[in-house]
Parts: C-alpha cells; sequence; structure tokens
C-alpha cells in the first residue's frame, strides 16, 4: 500500500510492516498503526529509525535502540501490561525509545522510561512507563554518541 | 469533577475491579492504596505528563533525516 510519510515521501509499504498500537502512543492518542521507517546503505545497521504513523504523515517519532547508547537497559516491566502484545519471547522482542533532538544538538536525549515495546511475531506494540527509578524520561545521550563514533573510527 | 469525602481505612470502587483506599493522611500529603489489575498502568500524573510532552517534543522536532543521520551515523 502507498503511504505518505513525514521524511521520506510516499512510499510502498507491504501490509505485514504495519504496527498495531491497540492503546496508542501517550500525549498522541487516536492514532493506533505504525511502521518503523530508517534510511541506510544495504548491510549497514541502522541506529536511528522513525516510528512512522500510518494515519498521520506529519507524525513520526526518531526512535532507536536503547542498547547503543545504555548498554546495560534492562527496564523492569510488569508482564500483564505486556499480555495484550501476544506471546513474548527473546526472538520477537523489539525495543526502542524515542530520540528527542532540540536545537541544541548536545542536549539530544532519549526516554528510557517509556520505550516502545513491539511483538514482531504479532505486530502489535504498546508504550510502557517502566518500574525503574533510574530511568529518566530525558537521558542525555551526546556524550554516548561521541564515543560510540570516536570507536567506530577506530575500527 | 466528582468530589468524595473519604476517611482513612475507607476506599472508592471504580468500575468493577479498581479499588482506591485511603492509608494514611499526614498533613497535606494522603498515602493512597491502590488495587486495580496489573493490566491496567497507573501512573503519577507528574511523571506520565513528561512522557506524553516527551513524545510531543520528540514528534515536533525538525532534525530532518540528515541531521539525525549526520549526528548519529557519520
Amino acid at each position: 500500500m502507498l503511504i505518505r510519510t513525514k521524511h521520506f515521501g510516499e512510499i510502498d509499504l507491504e501490509e505485514n510492516k504495519i504496527i498495531e498500537f491497540p492503546q496508542g502512543i501517550m500525549g498522541l492518542e487516536g492514532y493506533n498503526k505504525y511502521t518503523i521507517l530508517y534510511d541506510i546503505e544495504e548491510g549497514e545497521k541502522p541506529t536511528i529509525s522513525w516510528l512512522q504513523c500510518i494515519e498521520e504523515p506529519g507524525l513520526a517519532i526518531p526512535v532507536m535502540n536503547p542498547l547503543i547508547v545504555k548498554s546495560d537497559y534492562n527496564p523492569t516491566i510488569e508482564d500483564a501490561l505486556l499480555t495484550p502484545l501476544g506471546e513474548m519471547s527473546n526472538e520477537n522482542v523489539l525495543v526502542f525509545v524515542s530520540v528527542t533532538v532540540p536545537e541544541d544538538m548536545t542536549k539530544v536525549t532519549v526516554n528510557l522510561k517509556a520505550p516502545f515495546i513491539i511483538n514482531s511475531d504479532t505486530r502489535k506494540g504498546c508504550q510502557i512507563m517502566v518500574e525503574n527509578n533510574d530511568y529518566p524520561v530525558k537521558y542525555n545521550i551526546y556524550e554516548a554518541i561521541r564515543k560510540m563514533k570516536e570507536a567506530r573510527k577506530e575500527d | 469533577m466528582l468530589a468524595l469525602s473519604r476517611k482513612i481505612g475507607e476506599s472508592i470502587i471504580i468500575g468493577n475491579d479498581i479499588e482506591l483506599t485511603i492509608l494514611e493522611v499526614k498533613g497535606d500529603q494522603v498515602k493512597i492504596g491502590i488495587n486495580a489489575p496489573k493490566s491496567i498502568p497507573v501512573y503519577r500524573k507528574e511523571i506520565y505528563l513528561q512522557i506524553t510532552d516527551s513524545n510531543k517534543e520528540a514528534a515536533s522536532s525538525e532534525a530532518t533525516v540528515d541531521i539525525l543521520m549526520n549526528l548519529f551515523q557519520k
């Protein structure tokens, strides 16, 4: 199906790439269908992706794998909150955190407090507030990105 | 807004399966016990608002694909 996107114009999206968020996303209620988009050369691994809303082309949230910037990220989540997504396993669980990019790039943050959890088998997702008190809504990642890029240069 | 007066130890039932109990009152602070199905998320409002604000901010960022790719990949 053809969908319009915020950053990538009109694209042809396979139906099986649509992810349903039955409860929507906190503060952005009313939209339930999303997909994950990224822009990379073949063979590369994406660092940054976009959670693109299907129903509202102007709605796209930059997201990333939290382990890239916080390697010990291990949120505690109440199991019952995940049951609507279907049976979860290490193989089918995808975890993303939103990335907030202010004009001043050194203040780039991710939201460790409320990750997006997606079941890649059922293609259902939700945003959950985790129980960890030490995971902030605004976790600065500028230094982590700088180190990541330096490490990559040394490879 | 519905306002109900309750004493310590008294409860309020919402729907069929959510129960709020006043546990303790100390000065201007009230301790509330919440009995709800585990599938129902319970939030402190100020943290809930931080998350809704953060989502809106992340979504409204005008950082283009190029800016983000430069920040992360290059």
